[in-house]
């Protein structure tokens, strides 16, 4: 490295530093509030509270509950765009239906892949099944999930990969399946009403005031949080088969006569 | 994790990402820049961490240090590894 470029990096470390330190101590007068506001206290109190059933959404995890019961709709469409990219990619690259396999890497890369994606998978299920008690969710338990498929992906190579099924149509299905299960879990409690003859809200969870129908949020003092597992649980699934659906289109796409 | 430790490793992982941040922009081999980028995530996952935000963590770690790097070196496999002057 020359003397000016290390000269540049001690200037932005310096400049950094000394914003960071102006910004902590007040001088540019931006101070952070040191008291809870209004708004967090009200989640706060809602977000897992017994005694007030009406306005609670009954998820221990805070985050979980404001990303998926609260803000459920925020969620919907950002789940949205990121279909709207994997559709984009797989129609730029086109689909991916065989490919030859290859050697892969060594035999010492394949066994410890072996023993580190499985317990990927594992810690990435747990993320996603946990997700409204412990911190994470369905797009981080999915996003887990699929490093461990990419993992193998680099390891054993698409195609012996695409013999043992991880093949472009079974990642397809499994998208869909998330989505329409996505959908479903949505109007769940709107198609619950509507056999009991009275209207719910889109996204409901809990019962709400003025609507006294909605989703248990406990089975024999296991506490599941009522839509949020379910949507917790397919979004996994969704966000993993659609990154897998990426890589395979990446690794295996613009490849002229492996198409069928 | 109390407060003067979290800060302390803000401020030394903060440091470390712009060091990182800065050998990426101007490193002409672009696979040394994925690492370098890769470097940067994983001070970010750690301010995450002493800001008390672990669902940014676990959405991070995977994201920024596994999905993210597969891509570029897809990308770089694709096309070219050095940048052209």
């Amino acid at each position: 490295m020359s003397a000016y470029r290390a000269l540049i990096l001690v200037s932005m470390v310096v400049f950094a530093l000394a914003l960071s330190y102006a910004l902590t101590y007040g001088i540019l007068r931006l101070e952070v509030p040191l008291t809870l506001r209004d708004l967090a206290k009200l989640y706060i109190s809602t977000t897992f509270n017994p005694l007030k059933r009406e306005l609670s959404a009954m998820t221990p995890e805070g985050v979980t509950a404001i990303v998926w019961d609260y803000r459920g709709t925020d969620t919907f469409f950002e789940i949205v765009v990121f279909y709207g990219a994997i559709i984009g990619s797989v129609a730029l690259l086109g689909a991916v239906y065989r490919y030859p396999p290859g050697p892969g890497l060594s035999l010492i890369a394949k066994t410890v892949t072996r023993i580190v994606a499985t317990m990927i998978l594992v810690v990435g299920a747990a993320i996603a099944l946990h997700g409204h008690l412990t911190p994470g969710g369905g797009f981080q338990g999915g996003a887990t999930l699929a490093v461990s498929i990419t993992i193998a992906l680099v390891t054993f190579s698409l195609g012996a990969l695409m013999l043992r099924g991880l093949t472009y149509g079974g990642m397809v299905a499994l998208r869909s399946l998330g989505l329409i299960g996505i959908v479903l879990t949505v109007f769940m409690v709107v198609i619950a009403s509507l056999t009991a003859g009275i209207t719910a809200y889109v996204f409901q969870n809990q019962p709400k005031p003025g609507v006294p129908i909605g989703m248990a949020y406990s089975v024999d003092g296991i506490v599941f949080s009522g839509t949020v597992w379910f949507l917790n649980v397919l979004d996994a699934i969704a966000v993993a088969a659609g990154f897998a659906l990426l890589f395979i289109v990446l690794i295996g796409g613009g490849v002229e006569g492996e198409r069928e | 994790m109390t407060g003067l430790v979290a800060l302390l490793l803000c401020l030394i992982m903060g440091v470390i990402s712009l060091i990182a941040t800065y050998l990426a922009i101007v490193e002409r081999d672009l696979l040394k820049a994925l690492l370098f980028s890769a470097v940067q995530s994983t001070a970010y996952a750690f301010i995450y961490y002493s800001l008390a935000a672990p669902d940014i963590v676990l959405v991070y770690i995977p994201v920024a240090v596994g999905l993210y790097p597969l891509l570029l070196l897809i990308v770089i496999k694709k096309t070219e590894r050095y940048e052209r002057p």
